[in-house]
């Protein structure tokens, strides 16, 4: 791009220092203006030409003098035509009986639209005191009924603390008796199981004193030796 | 009705014509019919309208019938039958290769420039080639100044595309 604006710039420079013949010759000014007056002698034949005779100065005139005579006459015809064709003025009475009906209808139309309008806004203005006033017996109500129920509230819930306590006490009580007979149930248990445990050594001991009997002496020591009962280690 | 005396306008403004002409066609021929029609052209212009600046509207003219003829001339023939005229641009200082180089520089923004559109072909010429600053093009063109920014800028860059184009060409 850089080398193609150098070049343009080469060509302008270079046209511009171009050598250029002295001029334009003599020969060529005679000649240019030789060329301009005969320009200026035809654009003058040609104005010279353009004059206007007296013929057609009469002829313009009365072409001029038709188009002025049409016009008038197309004038005078829509006049004509404008003042027939015109309506006539109208009649008062008639004029008021063809608009009465419309004009009280229109009238009722509006005065009925108004009382619309005007009902509809107090429609409007009654709901919204209504509303508002039905809002308020409402709250009202509701502290009433809020301060009235607490009150019975409060002493169904009492009466339902007693009730639980009676429960309570009665539930501990019959706890307590549980308790009480179960331990009786165990004393009892392990009281027979203490005399099971007597009787059980006894008849051990029997047992032993029957082998210790019947057996011969290196046989006893034997079984002695090998018994777990330690009375019966502790007389070995 | 301006009364315009065409012989001292000829004289005044003829030499400054003559060389917008000769630096955009390059020949002698080509820039001697533009002269010519330049000025008819300027001769028409003051009939209908008064003439302030005869330099600037000369130039302008100058300009846009010098890229008329180049149009012209380019639509009629291709870029290697140039009708340059090569006794013109000889010079004693630079060299020969030189002398091609620059010719061919010159012939090839020629071209280019016959195949820009004409107001930024013109408003081109007119800022680079006559010096004219963007205020005064923009009084010649009866377009306001960002206007002639723009249609400069915009012929800069058609040419730049123009020359990547012919150097791809030739390559």
């Amino acid at each position: 791009m850089k080398e193609d604006e150098n070049i343009l710039e080469r060509a302008i420079k270079a046209i511009r220092n171009e050598q250029i013949p002295a001029g334009p010759s003599q020969d060529l000014v005679d000649a240019t203006v030789t060329k301009l007056s005969e320009t200026q002698e035809q654009s003058g034949a040609a104005s010279s030409g353009g004059v206007i005779s007296l013929v057609d100065r009469v002829e313009a005139i009365r072409s001029i003098a038709r188009f002025a005579a049409a016009a008038v006459l197309l004038i005078v015809f829509g006049y004509a035509v404008g003042r027939f064709s015109a309506p006539r003025p109208p009649d008062i009475e008639e004029l008021q009986a063809a608009l009465e009906p419309a004009i009280r209808r229109n009238v009722v139309a509006q005065l009925g639209s108004d009382l619309q309008a005007g009902l509809a806004t107090c429609y409007d203005q009654l709901s919204d005191e209504l509303s508002r006033q039905q809002r308020r017996d409402m709250a009202q109500f509701a502290v009433q009924t809020l301060s009235a129920s607490s009150s019975i509230t409060n002493e169904l819930l009492a009466e339902l603390i007693e009730a639980i306590d009676a429960a309570q006490t009665q539930d501990r009580q019959w706890f307590t008796a549980a308790l009480g007979q179960m331990e009786a149930e165990r004393m009892r248990e392990s009281a027979a199981f203490a005399s099971f445990a007597v009787r059980t050594e006894e008849e051990l001991q029997g047992i032993a004193q029957f082998l210790s009997y019947g057996m011969p002496e290196d046989s006893r020591v034997y079984e002695f030796e090998n018994s777990d009962n330690p009375d019966e280690r502790r007389e070995k | 009705m301006q009364v315009i005396d065409w012989r001292m306008i000829i004289e005044k403004h003829g030499p400054a014509v003559w060389q917008t002409a000769y630096r955009l066609l390059g020949n002698r021929a080509d820039a001697a019919d533009c002269f010519q029609e330049t000025f008819v052209s300027a001769l028409k212009f003051s009939r209908d309208r008064k003439v302030r600046n005869f330099s600037a509207l000369l130039t302008r003219f100058a300009t846009a019938r010098s890229i008329d003829q180049l149009r012209r001339r380019f639509r009629r023939a291709s870029l290697g039958s140039t009708q340059a005229d090569s006794s013109a641009v000889a010079s004693t200082n630079p060299g020969p290769l030189q002398v091609v180089q620059q010719q061919e520089l010159t012939d090839r923004l020629r071209d280019s420039l016959s195949k820009l559109p004409s107001r930024e072909a013109e408003a081109f010429c007119l800022r680079y080639l006559n010096d004219m600053s963007y205020k005064q093009i923009a009084d010649e063109l009866g377009i306001t100044t960002n206007a002639t920014g723009v249609l400069i800028h915009r012929a800069r860059a058609k040419l730049r595309e123009f020359f990547e184009l012919s150097v791809k060409e030739n390559m």
